[in-house]
């Protein structure tokens, strides 16, 4: 295959997805927690995607587009829980939305 | 042979710039502080992705992650923070102290196993490269894999969907009454 | 003459069963009535087992003292089969044979005029129905003891009289020392129980049966020896023999027709049938029986002298009773099983009777027992002082009252075993002289003369006569039994109670005196006991001679030779110092303790799992990624 081959792209899918991890577990404001999360699940696409052509498998690329069909219902769940947070005046930082602590 | 070169250095090139952009549109989108410039970086992302797939002959892929991913979900993201209103918050503070730290190690580690996994099966199962055809990642090829091969996969798919399509709307309606609305 | 047993048997449980059923529904006296004649069907049945053997025994011809030709052995009847292990089965069996049905025949026909004495006795008492039921229930365990078919049998009613002593000494159970007596009854029976057992296993082990043929089972010397130690450990505690006596005087808390029964008619006789019954191990282990005869000895004497300073009535006629026993232990000890188990039958008559005749003196100074307060009694209660005056006689030894022809054999048999012959055959004469004066010293000191003051104000009669006919019935039974029952056997002129008994226990021939020795044997020991009368008469009653005072002797006397004083010092006082020791350093601390200390310690441990709950979204997001990251660490690790 013409370029890198597929170890280059892993190491970017490995990257992006540290990233990702680093924002869900390091910022406070809710929708920044569920860019984040984008993230890291395109990373994971990524490495399908990569790997499916290098092992001439199709079926990965059928499962980054369904990981991308369950990403978008994740995020529309996760942005009508803000909505509604926004509804009730509660605050959208993480660390308040603590009711469940022991 | 020298149009060879030429192509792989092309590809070479579209790739660094690609990867470039990916890394640091994730960066960005993790460090403002202001979430509507986070959304933002997540389509300068998301596109550098569609570019890196279009070097992976996943053509389809690629179309599908800017119409969903970047048409669809990244304006969803807009509409709520514009919804919800400015918030701006420092993007390291709070939290229990060992927070941040615990934070970038477990980040960290798994980076860095994974990156090692990697590197140990590179001798391995990742040295056998295979020849892909012209058909490999076209629309038709696509589907004809999603609805025959991998039928149940789509129907499920399908069915998540529906799903969150409901959630959604549960999550987002109004109350009638005003005053219920009060009780949390 | 199997089904005679098996009435005998089971009437009295039957009765119980009965009592305890009904409840408080029937009224004590229905409860008194079912009792008594359950006991009395049992005799019936006991004749009937009597006669059905007497017609299976062999004919033999009068004047042949044994007859070794036919040999019945009695017959076993088995209800079922209980245990079963490997080679090893025991079944509810009984056995029928000359031994247990003289045995049956005393304690059914015994027990019956006791047990309808106590309707008197305990009339009016709330829990009159608890002591019927208990009493039947006493009478079934010693029919089971005597009538048991093979060694387990045995033990099993060797263990539940000593539960009914237990619970009828302890029947006033308001009383602490009612309690305390009733403690320590049991206990010391479970020693006696507890080296049974041991004998018993290590029959098992070596013969694999309990059945009574492996008595006859060749063992080694040091087999047979262990295995008469245990049972002679049984006896003595059953029959408080030294050193296990201590338990006997204090069991006279129980009601009187209990001390009449159990303590001196049937369960402490039971040490002498068993070796009776087991003679056979005892013959192998010739030693060990000597060493019964030898307790029996030391026994009857010390017994004696410490009746001499006893000041209740009952308590007399207790030492009086542990001293007779230890003339059982001697005549079986050297060999006369016949004679011990004739001085048995007689006992039962005249030591019942003594007893009985107490009860109607202490009802009648409502329950009075201090015999320095009932001088003069008899002038109140002429047909009780005849009676007491029946046995008294009786238990001396005198001609022609029971006890002359029952105890002179068991003296004279000794003359002919060896050099510690003669020092029992001493034993028994002084016995006899200490017999004759504690008994007199009793009858002198209560009956005759001017009643005291304290008499006068105390006694009271029931309805005008000395007692309920329930209770003069079987006194004056009794009394002519102790005046005539020891007419049946007259060694060496008519025997037929050793004929009788020969098929399954022969006498020893070493324990067969001669007609010359039994008849010097019978003058001395009637002169020495008519000397013991007039000793008592001299200082009792006419006051012609002082006690000699002997501050140390008396005080010896008094403390009875401080058995009790050296078993508390050396089994209760450690115990119960251990028991404390162990309440204070380890009950306490460890095991209460532990509850409260596990409950703390799981709250703490909650506390703790409690601040992983902190609420925060991002303390659960970091746990995830920690817990990938462990896991795909884990993963590389492997690969």
């Amino acid at each position: 295959m013409l370029g890198p081959n597929v170890a280059w792209y892993l190491a970017i899918a490995a990257v992006l997805f540290g990233i990702g991890a680093l924002g869900v577990l390091v910022r406070r404001n809710t929708l920044v927690v569920l860019l984040s999360l984008e993230l890291m699940l395109n990373a994971g696409n990524l490495a399908l995607i990569s790997l499916a052509r290098h092992w001439h498998n199709g079926a990965g690329q059928i499962f980054a587009l369904a990981v991308m069909a369950v990403a978008a219902s994740e995020v529309c769940v996760g942005l009508g829980l803000v909505v509604a947070l926004n509804r009730r005046e509660l605050s959208l930082d993480v660390d308040t939305l603590s009711e469940l602590r022991g | 042979m020298i149009l060879a070169s030429a192509g792989n250095v092309l590809v070479w090139l579209v790739w660094v710039v690609a990867a470039f952009s990916c890394l640091a549109s994730g960066v960005a989108v993790v460090t403002f502080s202001n979430p509507f410039y986070s959304a933002l970086a997540l389509i300068g992302n998301l596109g550098s992705l569609a570019v890196m797939y279009l070097l992976l002959s996943a053509e389809f892929v690629a179309a599908a992650q800017v119409l969903v991913y970047a048409g669809a979900v990244v304006v969803m993201f807009l509409f709520v923070i514009a919804y919800v209103g400015p918030r701006r918050e420092t993007p390291w503070s709070g939290g229990p102290s060992w927070q941040t730290f615990g934070a970038v190690a477990a980040a960290g580690a798994l980076l860095v196993e994974i990156v090692v996994a990697v590197g140990m099966q590179a001798s391995g199962s990742l040295s056998h490269e295979t020849k892909v055809g012209a058909d490999f990642g076209t629309p038709a090829w696509i589907g004809r894999v999603f609805l025959v091969d991998h039928l149940l996969a789509f129907e499920i798919t399908s069915v998540v969907l529906l799903i969150a399509a409901v959630g959604g709307v549960i999550l987002g309606t109004h109350t009638r009454r005003p005053d219920l609305e009060k009780t949390v | 003459m199997t089904g005679g047993s098996w009435l005998c048997l089971l009437a009295p449980l039957g009765g119980t069963i009965v009592i305890t059923l009904c409840g408080t529904r029937i009224p004590r006296i229905a409860a008194a009535w079912i009792a008594t004649t359950s006991v009395f069907v049992a005799f019936g049945g006991a004749i009937w087992a009597f006669l059905g053997v007497h017609s299976q025994h062999a004919p033999n011809s009068v004047g042949l003292a044994y007859a070794p030709s036919v040999y019945h052995q009695g017959e076993i009847t088995t209800a079922w089969t209980w245990l079963q292990a490997g080679h090893f089965s025991v079944g509810l069996q009984l056995l029928v044979d000359p031994l247990s049905t003289m045995m049956m025949l005393i304690v059914s026909g015994v027990g019956g005029l006791i047990v309808l004495y106590s309707i008197g006795y305990m009339d009016g008492d709330d829990e009159e129905r608890r002591y019927f039921a208990y009493i039947a229930f006493f009478v079934f365990s010693m029919l089971l003891l005597v009538e048991g078919g093979n060694l387990l049998m045995l033990l099993v009613g060797w263990g539940l009289v000593g539960l009914s002593s237990y619970l009828l000494i302890g029947f006033w159970h308001e009383r602490p020392t009612a309690v305390a007596a009733a403690k320590k009854a049991f206990v010391m029976n479970a020693f006696g129980d507890a080296t049974m057992a041991l004998a018993f296993f290590i029959l098992i082990a070596h013969t694999d049966s309990l059945s009574f043929g492996v008595l006859n089972a060749h063992l080694s010397s040091t087999q047979a020896n262990l295995v008469a130690l245990g049972l002679l450990g049984g006896a003595v505690a059953k029959s408080a023999q030294i050193p296990l006596q201590t338990w006997l005087p204090d069991a006279m808390e129980g009601p009187t027709p209990v001390s009449a029964l159990i303590h001196a008619a049937t369960m402490v006789t039971a040490g002498v049938y068993l070796i009776a019954r087991t003679h056979a191990i005892f013959e192998q282990a010739r030693t060990i029986e000597l060493i019964a005869a030898g307790t029996g000895a030391l026994t009857l004497l010390v017994a004696g002298l410490i009746a001499l300073v006893q000041t209740d009535i009952k308590r007399v006629i207790a030492y009086s009773t542990m001293s007779q026993i230890g003339y059982m232990f001697l005549g079986v000890g050297v060999g006369g099983y016949a004679n011990g188990m004739f001085h048995l039958m007689t006992h039962a008559f005249f030591k019942a009777l003594l007893f009985m005749t107490a009860g109607l003196a202490i009802h009648a100074l409502a329950g009075e027992q201090d015999i320095r307060n009932m001088r003069g009694l008899g002038r109140l209660m002429p047909f009780t002082k005849w009676c007491f005056l029946a046995g008294a006689l009786a238990l001396v030894g005198i001609p022609p009252f029971a006890g002359f022809f029952s105890k002179d054999p068991i003296i004279a048999s000794t003359l002919n075993i060896g050099w510690y012959g003669y020092v029992f055959y001493a034993c028994g004469l002084v016995g006899a002289f200490l017999t004759g004066l504690y008994t007199f010293r009793l009858w002198f000191l209560v009956f005759p003369g001017e009643p005291s003051p304290f008499v006068r104000e105390h006694y009271h009669d029931h309805h005008g006569s000395e007692g309920a006919w329930t209770m003069l019935l079987p006194v004056g039974i009794l009394a002519v039994l102790a005046t005539i029952g020891g007419w049946i056997q007259f060694p060496p002129h008519w025997d037929p109670i050793t004929r009788w008994l020969a098929p399954v226990a022969p006498s020893l021939p070493d324990a067969v005196a001669s007609s010359t020795q039994e008849t010097v044997t019978s003058i001395v020991s009637v002169l020495v006991g008519l000397t013991g009368i007039a000793v008592a008469w001299a200082i009792y009653s006419e006051r012609k001679i002082a006690i000699p005072a002997a501050p140390s002797l008396r005080r010896l006397l008094e403390e009875k030779f401080y058995f009790d004083r050296l078993y508390d010092r050396i089994f209760y006082a450690p115990a119960v110092a251990t028991a404390n020791f162990l309440r204070r350093e380890f009950e306490e601390p460890v095991v209460l303790q532990t509850g409260p200390d596990l409950g703390e310690a799981t709250i703490e441990t909650g506390g703790l799992v409690r601040r992983i709950q902190t609420g925060l979204l991002r303390t659960y997001v970091f746990f995830l990624a920690a817990g990938a990251a462990a896991v795909v660490l884990a993963f590389l690790i492997a690969k």
